[in-house]
């Protein structure tokens, strides 16, 4: 294979040439309800060929391997004319030249787990699902394994190949009172680590049954205002969502107005926060010791101390702001080029307590964990899983339908405590951007508190 | 193909071969420039089998040598799902028109010059809008074959065009978006997107308070999405199978306002959706969900069909219910053409009689929170203030908030006369409802 590509670069007549190949194995097991859905161990092999020629950039995406070559031609020629219809590309800053195999290190290679041992644990944990509560009605248990050998090559002379492992697990069920009121819950889990990660949940099973069948009795939140302390778990969905997609750098470079709000040096909230993206945090699902064009990981400040400190960058962005790379850009699969993305995308623990940030509420929300989240720029919308109400400090009763929005500048700006817990999670999805979803990435956070967040209800 | 299903045919009851060849050329435009031209031309391809009447299942992109594809299916058969469904024979199907030589034929010198004129006549129109543009021409070859005789292929076309237009300053960020997806290539017109979003950048040219209470709220057909979305997953035969959809067991119920209907077409000519068959080789049909306001059906891939007891209609699709496309995942019960029936307002009329109330043209989040019971709660992406009948501003940082099946049944105001495509797969007018939950910012 080394051959094969080095031969396609070497014959390129372009300013810069890459190649990426894939080989991936995965397994996957889903059951719903009662039915095993799914059961499949597939693999695949694929490449990608980038190159940038007369100032444009041309791509060619294909599966097998032997047309590589032919493969540089098309991508050359689409370069050209994507040249003569005056790209704006400035090409790629200048990086070192790189030549190493980072292999996986897994305990329990979820590889050599035969599929029955893999069906069958997928099986436990949707009978407890299932069997938790007789208002129980629908259950998902879903566990997938994918294994990645990636080799990257460039016509600067750099080759590495990276293994990439990742194992995920969701537990979700549905339940309903017979009537009109149905309600969910889930647990989730995914990391860069062997099939050790998915063994013994039978606790989270039990959770998530138990979490559908009481939202049952949860009240619907009263639409308003809130002081709302989020868990680790949502604030990390919230930075990432909110904030973190904001610093990506490939979106801001040609949009004056918007680099503008994003400077290095603008203030974006109190002294106490601190957000980080670290691309090199073993065993978590964002890692990524090499991004996909062969810069190594770093550690990125993107707000220290309440001021905005660093945006991320691809090799291309940080050639356009004239600042070193950040290793963010990443790519799902073989048939996507890299684009800026996060990693593991954190806010730093401060120093206050859970109960310091209740004591402080007269009437308040404690919104936990996140369905999903969308954000438009500067607006976003996230739905806590569910939520409690907080009434002279203390949580109270369980709500449900929470759903926060407004505007991040304003929020961050809001966020008044943070808490001393950090946590950080690498679900059983990902992360969605320009067509390429899901990609693996973690986020966290303490507990933090925001004043006056709009809350939809009914 | 042949050989492989020869070769199964002694290690297994059933099998079926779905393979799927797709070159397709990606065209991004960035901030108005030409950023990117992609060629991709990838080829894979899914084994079923059905093994002691266990399911089992595997991908693969290698060709050339199917062996490892054929031992992981058989191997996941072995402890697969029990299945009483059998791949079906070889019927007369429809032949809708998937295939567009125009399209076939387009260069990429074309389709970059469609983006240029898009690009050039926004930006004419606002010299201060940031301008992405996504221009997709495909060409795809589905083939499916399997052991009952089954031996089908089509080649389909399709081009999509979606446009990103953005303004900004301080503090405040105006993305609109629109997209049209056409089989033929004269079925893409520029102009109505790019006359669209000029109409939308004069609409939200000023910012004005929205109020927290229940108001009208008239849902253009791309926005129509956040009341069309719980009741695509209600009619989904395996939300119906498994319990989770209210709809379950309400056949021939009037669940909805008479004025509304709702209909799967896969046989639609041209449709964006439209093919002669689905994943699984089984005819598309026209299926009619809910005909004035009674409920008439559900859809279903064979599968969910044999565990509910009722036929098939065609909707076994790979890429998951709202998806296409893609040999990787396995055949699930997926959306043909979903059609809105349309009503008799003009779309300024029903404006025009409004005294308070919201356009909304896309929400954050959508999906986001408890759809399947038809609730929804999202904060609005587009949305403008309706004053006295008048369009006076643009709404942000405000939720919308309530139930699809309450809203369409007990307060639609009316349906629009014209009906649009969006999404690649709806066909919907303007909806309009009252007493939608509205919560304004804090002003």
């Amino acid at each position: 294979m080394e051959q094969i590509i080095e031969r396609a670069i070497a014959k390129s007549n372009a300013d810069y040439t890459e190649v990426r190949l894939e080989r991936s194995l995965r397994s996957q097991v889903l059951f719903q309800k009662d039915k095993l859905e799914n059961l499949e161990s597939s693999s695949e092999v694929g490449g990608i060929v980038r190159v940038f020629k007369d100032g444009g950039w041309g791509i060619a995406v294909v599966n097998d391997i032997s047309q590589l070559p032919e493969r540089v031609s098309n991508a050359t020629r689409a370069a050209r004319l994507v040249a003569s219809h005056g790209s704006a590309s400035v090409g790629l800053v200048k990086v070192p030249v790189v030549r190493e195999t980072v292999r996986a290190e897994l305990n329990n290679d979820f590889r050599s787990v035969p599929l029955k041992e893999k069906k069958e644990l997928a099986e436990n944990y949707n009978r407890i699902l299932l069997s938790y509560d007789k208002r129980i009605v629908s259950t998902q248990a879903r566990y997938t394994d994918l294994f990645r050998e990636v080799t990257f090559a460039n016509s600067e002379g750099t080759f590495l190949i990276q293994e990439v492992p990742d194992i995920t697990l969701l537990l979700a069920a549905v339940a309903s009172d017979g009537g009109k009121n149905i309600q969910q819950g889930f647990e989730s889990i995914g990391e860069a680590a062997g099939f050790e990660l998915v063994l013994g949940r039978e606790g989270e099973a039990r959770s998530a049954a138990k979490r559908a069948v009481d939202l049952l009795s949860a009240k619907s939140v009263k639409g308003g205002h809130y002081t709302t302390v989020l868990d680790p778990h949502l604030a990390g969905v919230f930075i990432h969502e909110a904030f973190g997609h904001l610093c990506e750098a490939d979106f801001l470079f040609k949009n004056e107005r918007l680099a503008k709000i994003m400077t290095p040096g603008t203030r974006f909230g109190n002294e106490t926060l601190n957000v980080v993206d670290n691309g090199y945090m073993p065993g978590l699902r964002g890692s990524v010791p090499y991004d996909d064009e062969g810069v190594v990981r770093a550690k990125t400040h993107l707000i220290t101390n309440g001021v905005l400190t660093s945006l991320l960058h691809s090799r291309e962005t940080a050639e356009r702001m004239g600042v070193s790379p950040t290793g963010n850009a990443r790519a799902i699969s073989y048939e996507y080029e890299p684009i800026v993305r996060m990693t593991n995308t954190y806010i730093e623990s401060g120093d206050n307590t859970l109960a310091e940030m209740m004591s402080g509420i007269d009437r308040g929300i404690y919104a936990i964990k996140a369905y999903g989240g969308q954000t438009m720029f500067e607006q976003f919308t996230f739905s806590a899983a569910y939520a409690y109400m907080i009434e002279n400090g203390e949580p109270g009763e369980m709500l449900r339908d929470v759903v926060l929005t407004g505007n991040l500048f304003e929020t961050l700006r809001s966020i008044d405590m943070i808490g001393d817990d950090l946590q950080i999670h690498g679900g059983a999805g990902g992360c969605g951007k320009g067509g390429q979803f899901p990609l693996p990435v973690t986020d966290g956070s303490p507990h933090i508190r925001i004043q006056n967040v709009t809350i939809g209800g009914k | 193909m042949d050989g492989l299903l020869n070769a199964l045919r002694e290690k297994v009851d059933q099998a079926e071969v779905y393979h799927l060849k797709t070159q397709a050329i990606p065209i991004e435009f960035r901030s108005g420039r030409l950023e990117s031209v992609k060629i991709k031309q990838t080829e894979g391809m899914a084994l079923r089998v059905l093994s002691d009447d266990r399911l089992g299942f595997a991908t693969t992109t290698d060709m050339k040598d199917p062996s490892e594809l054929i031992a992981s299916a058989i191997a996941s058969a072995a402890f697969g799902e029990k299945s009483d469904f059998s791949f079906p024979a070889e019927t007369d199907h429809s032949h809708p028109d998937v295939y567009d030589h125009a399209i076939a034929d387009i260069s990429e010198e074309e389709l970059i010059k469609t983006g240029e004129e898009a690009i050039a006549r926004l930006h004419d129109a606002e010299p201060e809008a940031d301008l992405n543009v996504t221009i997709n021409k495909v060409i795809e070859t589905v083939a499916i074959s399997n052991t009952a005789g089954c031996n089908l292929e089509e080649k389909r076309t399709h081009l999509s065009l979606g446009i990103e237009a953005r303004k900004t300053r301080e503090g405040d960020i105006f993305t609109i978006f629109a997209e049209g997806d056409a089989r033929f290539n004269e079925d893409l017109s520029v102009d109505p997107l790019v006359d669209r979003l000029i109409h939308y950048f004069a609409y939200g040219k000023n910012i004005v308070p929205a109020p927290a209470k229940k108001l009208p709220v008239v849902f253009t057909p791309q926005g129509a999405i956040t009341l069309l979305l719980p009741l695509i997953i209600g009619f989904n035969g395996k939300s119906v199978y498994m319990g989770t959809s209210p709809l379950k067991g309400r056949i021939g119920e009037e669940l909805f306002d008479p004025r509304f209907s709702l209909a799967d077409d896969g046989t639609l000519p041209r449709g964006p959706r439209s093919s002669g068959f689905d994943d699984e080789g089984t005819p598309t049909v026209q299926t009619p969900l809910a005909s004035n306001g009674i409920i008439k059906g559900f859809l279903y891939d064979l599968r969910t069909a044999a565990l509910a007891g009722t036929a098939p209609t065609g909707n076994g699709y790979k890429g998951g219910l709202l998806g296409r496309g893609g040999f990787r995942t396995p055949q699930s019960v997926g959306i043909g053409n979903i059609l809105v029936s349309v009503g008799d307002k003009d779309e300024d009329g029903i404006i025009a009689r409004i005294e308070e109330g919201l356009i909304v043209d896309s929400v954050l989040g959508l999906g986001q929170g408890n759809i399947t019971t038809g609730e929804f709660s999202n904060n609005v992406a587009v949305a403008f203030k309706i004053e006295k009948g008048k369009i006076v501003g643009r709404v942000k940082n405000t939720m919308i908030a309530g139930n699809t099946y309450n809203l369409l049944r007990e307060h639609l105001i009316a349906l629009g006369d014209r009906a649009q495509w969006v999404h690649g797969t709806v066909r919907t007018p303007m909806i309009a409802v009252d007493q939608v939950n509205v919560v304004g910012q804090r002003g």
